[in-house]
């Protein structure tokens, strides 16, 4: 790319009010697209509550299944981010590190056992868990400072171990067909009947963003180095696990919502720097936006054409990941 | 008053027992052969490692100064420039003023002091190694730090820009700052005013050049014979 630095400062500015555009449009098409075919002046009495049918629709189907996917999408877009700039690798993403199958591993066993019936909180504390533990385990197997390669071996690892929990929960915890089939449905990763309860399992996902908003600029100096961030001022201790944490927690709330959704963390943020740079104070409101803007544009293409959002990210994100490998150096 | 003093600085199996004082306005020099614990002192005395004894800056000690205010009283510049993300040239240098609120002071003349004007719009990660080692010098000197301590600054710069990067080092040290520098070139020593030998993890010498750079002391830490002999010398025009 050969632009001045003015016109690259001035794409990179318009790159964000062009997302929340989009993001926008996206929401007013989630609000008229659905399997009941409503018009939109009916569609407008049921956001006012003058139809009841209408309104049943819009609040309890529409609604909700458009915030879960817009919560999914801007928290494992940001976590991807969290993880590239932590561990200095621009591989690095929620999926590939195994953060999102320890929060499968968890998830799957609160529904396995029967626990998740108990509370709404069992499932994302589950999730929180299995998440917690894998990150743990990344972060033992891949001591800093490691390549690239070792941190995508240990997530290879981490993850085939994970899915090797969640193979025996399915095949010996599980006493009924019907619970057999919820977590099926729900590893492929879907926003088919989402609705309140789920939204409020995500309602974490806002705060996470907003303590992560301001960490933009000590991010920058973090991902060219530790030991150089330290030196420059920055508590790299207290970035890393404030860093560590809201990456975890916003990976596994949103695996506890929408099951597996692959690519969102490799794909959004790899595309935002490709259009705005490097510096983070940028890219983390982009990743946010961007990644909300992804998963419900995904959920919206998944709902045409009759495929689950995991499916449709998996679809997306599995050739761009192999065209990242080809040009990676 | 000494700018920069270690007490007793051990690292198990790396470095022993070293202790050294360094008067604000010094340019100093560390010395040994490759595995001698050049970069780890270096690192203790920037407080990136603990220390295991006592390092102090300007008579504080560093585990007492906040994380914060490290950024503005002494600045790194590690050995080897690894970039994974295309920050520009003058992004990088910038982030220098990280502990002064990113004022953007001085940024501009770090930039032409190294050279990099012309790369300032270029990623990094599209630099040539000595490039690469520029930019983070710059960033030291951006930080406007009284304590500079550099790994072997020198090492990928072509011969030209190894001088200006001597010449600069010592205008900073007239200006009263303090650097501490490793370097292999033992012919830069002589412009030096204080040399450390450090010989398999221990303090071996200490003092101005001249007196420390003996025939037997090369031998024993180096194993290399010195000789005075007529040679190429290079200059800045």
């Amino acid at each position: 790319m050969n632009l001045t630095p003015a016109a690259s400062t001035r794409r990179a500015r318009a790159v964000f009010p062009a997302v929340l555009l989009l993001l926008a449009a996206l929401i007013i098409v989630a609000l008229l697209v659905g399997d009941v075919p409503l018009s939109p002046a009916e569609i407008w009495a049921g956001l006012c509550r003058q139809d009841a049918h209408a309104a049943t629709i819009i609040w309890d189907l529409r609604v909700p299944r458009l915030l879960v996917a817009m919560a999914v999408g801007a928290a494992l877009s940001a976590s991807g981010l969290v993880m590239q700039a932590y561990f200095r690798n621009s591989l690095a993403s929620p999926d590939l590190l195994g953060v999102s199958g320890g929060g499968t591993a968890g998830a799957v066993i609160a529904i396995g056992t029967g626990w998740a019936s108990a509370s709404l909180l069992v499932l994302p504390m589950m999730a929180v868990l299995g998440s917690l533990a894998a990150t743990g385990a990344v972060l033992i197997l891949a001591r800093r400072g490691t390549g690239p390669e070792r941190l995508l071996l240990a997530g290879i690892a981490l993850n085939a171990l994970l899915g090797a929990v969640t193979g025996y929960v399915l095949t010996n915890f599980t006493v009924s067909y019907e619970r057999n089939a919820q977590i099926i449905f729900w590893m492929l990763g879907g926003l088919e009947d989402r609705g309140w309860k789920h939204v409020w399992m995500a309602a974490p996902i806002p705060l996470a963003a907003a303590l992560l908003w301001p960490l933009g600029r000590p991010m920058d100096l973090l991902s060219l180095g530790a030991d150089e961030a330290q030196s420059l001022g920055v508590d790299v201790r207290a970035l890393r696990r404030r860093l560590l944490a809201l990456a975890t927690v916003m990976t596994a709330l949103a695996t506890a919502v929408a099951g597996t959704v692959g690519f969102v963390g490799l794909v959004v943020p790899h595309v935002l720097r490709l259009l705005v740079g490097p510096e983070h104070r940028r890219l983390v409101p982009l990743a946010l936006a961007g990644g909300a803007t992804f998963v419900l544009a995904c959920d919206l293409l998944g709902h045409l054409a009759g495929l689950r959002v995991g499916i449709v990210t998996a679809l997306v994100g599995g050739p761009f990941f192999l065209w990242l490998l080809r040009r990676a150096p | 008053m000494n700018a920069l003093e270690l007490d007793h600085a051990t690292v198990p199996g790396r470095l022993t027992d070293v202790s050294l004082a360094l008067p604000a306005g010094t340019l100093a020099g560390l010395v040994g052969p490759n595995g001698s614990g050049k970069s780890t002192l270096l690192q203790i005395a920037a407080g990136l490692l603990p220390p295991g004894g006592d390092v102090q800056w300007a008579a504080r000690p560093v585990a007492d100064i906040p994380m914060a205010d490290r950024g503005r009283l002494a600045a790194w510049v590690p050995q080897e420039a690894r970039f994974e993300f295309g920050f520009t040239v003058r992004s990088v240098v910038a982030q220098g003023r990280f502990a002064h609120g990113d004022d953007g002071h001085g940024v501009d003349d770090a930039l032409a002091q190294f050279d990099l004007m012309a790369l300032a719009e270029r990623p990094v990660t599209r630099l040539s190694g000595g490039e690469r080692q520029r930019v983070l010098l710059a960033r030291a000197l951006a930080t406007d730090a009284p304590l500079q301590l550099w790994d072997e600054p020198l090492a990928a710069l072509d011969v030209r820009h190894a001088l200006a990067t001597l010449q600069l080092a010592r205008s900073l040290t007239r200006g009263g700052k303090t650097l501490l520098f490793s370097l292999h070139d033992l012919r830069v020593a002589h412009c030096l005013d204080l040399l450390i030998v450090l010989h398999e993890g221990r303090r071996r010498a200490i003092g101005p050049p001249a007196t420390v750079l003996t025939p037997a002391l090369l031998l024993e830490v180096f194993g290399v014979r010195a000789s005075i002999a007529p040679d190429l010398m290079l200059q800045l025009p």
